[in-house]
């Protein structure tokens, strides 16, 4: 018998790489060739026994001598801010072994240090609020419009950081406008971006491959960019939390051992790699000179 | 630019990327300790390259395409000073946790059998589950290329599991 489909045909059709129609052909053929679906049932329990035994290897711990050397110790110009983010580390760490001291009972010991990083910083998560809170607003989402120049010295002055109106138009998203308010100590801010032509919603990939209709697109997406004067505790390595849907890029731009320093936090619903690329446009921004 | 150190936010990605280099590197070189020199080895080039990575790229196709040029920069290194140390070194199998020690050991005999030629695409479209243009990306060769190897690294694999001799003589490998 002349066999329509050989290995290759069998193996794209296992790895999903096959077009509807083709995928279709092949498995009628293997619907009618036991033997050939045998060998394709084999083939895929060798994969997934590949796929068991290997990723034991993702659940162990990072060796100290890979994240150090991409974290830091070769980092000559990241090296100050390495020292603050440390500085704030052994503060969050002597403040967890204080802490672990009078709550003696059940607690074991402070997690090590990653979970002391990880531990979400509370001026995140009130950028994370006040995006909650101001994004939905149609008629009042900020307080200022885009009017530059009043908008940011105003900012400026009352935050004792400079605020930058970043231009994000080649990431698609325009200024809305900005808000002052209050963050612990003192003040901070809020700009707020929209998107310039409706989003395409980042799961409209996975909607269309579940058989679901994307809902109507209501709004323009919007991102907000929060900023403070951090306290020299402040961790400044640049960090990315999920909070649901919401996802959060941070990070601490300047020597804040000189008070030149100043904290951000972009919010957005949207995919991390969108997110990513306007965090790296705002980075690039705030670093060049005023 | 190559002086320039890599920005906090591409180091974040980097490391990001350790766990799943670490089990890429090691599905090459099998010995814990030589893979994590492989991978090490990775993240130097990437940190002084780091200039190169397009953010609108996987950072995991761009190192795993680094690794596989180290390593086989290795390779053609050591094929030529046949008792120098290498990533490839013949160690013992790392026993894993949780897993039927018989079958894992078998599988991986089975995987070191197999030709790296076969093998590496096998395991990138398999654990990684790379497209075959991913893959294709990642290792510098044709579609057609991906597409052929992993269904013969499939084929090969089956016959070492069920206990046949291996294919293919491959010259270059070592013996020690």
């Amino acid at each position: 018998m002349n066999a329509l489909f050989d290995q290759d045909d069998f193996a794209a059709w296992l790895d999903g790489e096959l077009t509807p129609e083709r995928r279709a052909e092949v498995e009628a053929w293997l619907h009618d060739h036991p033997l050939d679906a045998a060998k394709v049932r084999l083939w895929a329990a060798d994969r997934e026994a590949l796929r068991i035994h290997l990723d034991g290897v993702l659940a162990e711990p990072v060796p100290a001598r890979l994240s150090r050397l991409v974290m830091g110790a070769s980092a000559r110009s990241d090296w100050r801010r390495w020292q603050a983010w440390a500085a704030g580390l052994a503060v969050f760490v002597l403040g967890g072994l204080a802490g672990a001291g009078l709550a003696l009972k059940s607690q074991p010991a402070a997690m090590p240090t990653a979970a002391a990083v990880a531990l979400p910083n509370a001026w995140v998560q009130r950028a994370a609020l006040a995006h909650k809170v101001y994004v939905p607003e149609v008629r009042h989402a900020v307080e200022v419009k885009a009017q530059e120049e009043h908008l940011s010295r105003w900012l400026t002055k009352r935050l004792d950081v400079p605020v930058k109106l970043f231009d994000l138009r080649e990431q698609g998203f325009e200024l809305v406008g900005g808000r002052l308010l209050p963050d612990g100590a003192g003040p901070g801010a809020q700009l707020m971006y929209q998107a310039v032509v409706p989003a395409v919603t980042p799961t409209s990939a996975a909607d269309a491959a579940s058989g679901q209709a994307s809902p109507a697109l209501p709004k323009p997406a919007r991102v907000t960019v929060y900023l403070r004067k951090p306290d020299a505790a402040t961790p400044a390595a640049f960090s990315y939390e999920q909070q649901g849907p919401l996802g959060m890029f941070y990070w601490v731009e300047g020597n804040s051992a000189h008070g030149a320093a100043t904290g951000y936090a972009l919010v957005g619903e949207l995919p991390r790699e969108t997110l990513l690329a306007l965090a790296e446009a705002i980075h690039r921004q705030g670093a060049e000179a005023p | 630019m190559p002086t320039v150190d890599a920005p906090a936010a591409f180091r974040q990605q980097l490391l990001n990327a350790i766990p799943r280099l670490r089990r890429y590197a090691r599905s090459l070189v099998f010995d814990a300790n030589a893979a994590d020199d492989l991978v090490q080895s990775t993240l130097e080039r990437a940190l002084s390259h780091w200039h190169q990575f397009d953010q609108r790229r996987d950072i995991l196709l761009w190192t795993v395409s680094i690794a596989h040029n180290a390593f086989m920069d290795d390779r053609r290194r050591h094929a030529r000073l046949p008792m120098a140390d290498s990533f490839e070194t013949q160690a013992e199998l790392v026993p894993a946790v949780g897993v039927d020690v018989g079958l894992r050991i078998d599988l991986m005999a089975a995987l070191r059998q197999l030709p790296l030629d076969q093998r590496e695409p096998l395991l990138l479209v398999s654990l990684e589950q790379m497209s075959y243009a991913e893959c294709a990306e990642a290792l510098g060769i044709p579609i057609g290329t991906v597409m052929s190897r992993v269904s013969r690294g499939r084929v090969a694999l089956r016959e070492l599991l069920d206990g046949k001799p291996p294919r293919t003589l491959r010259p270059l490998r070592r013996v020690v």
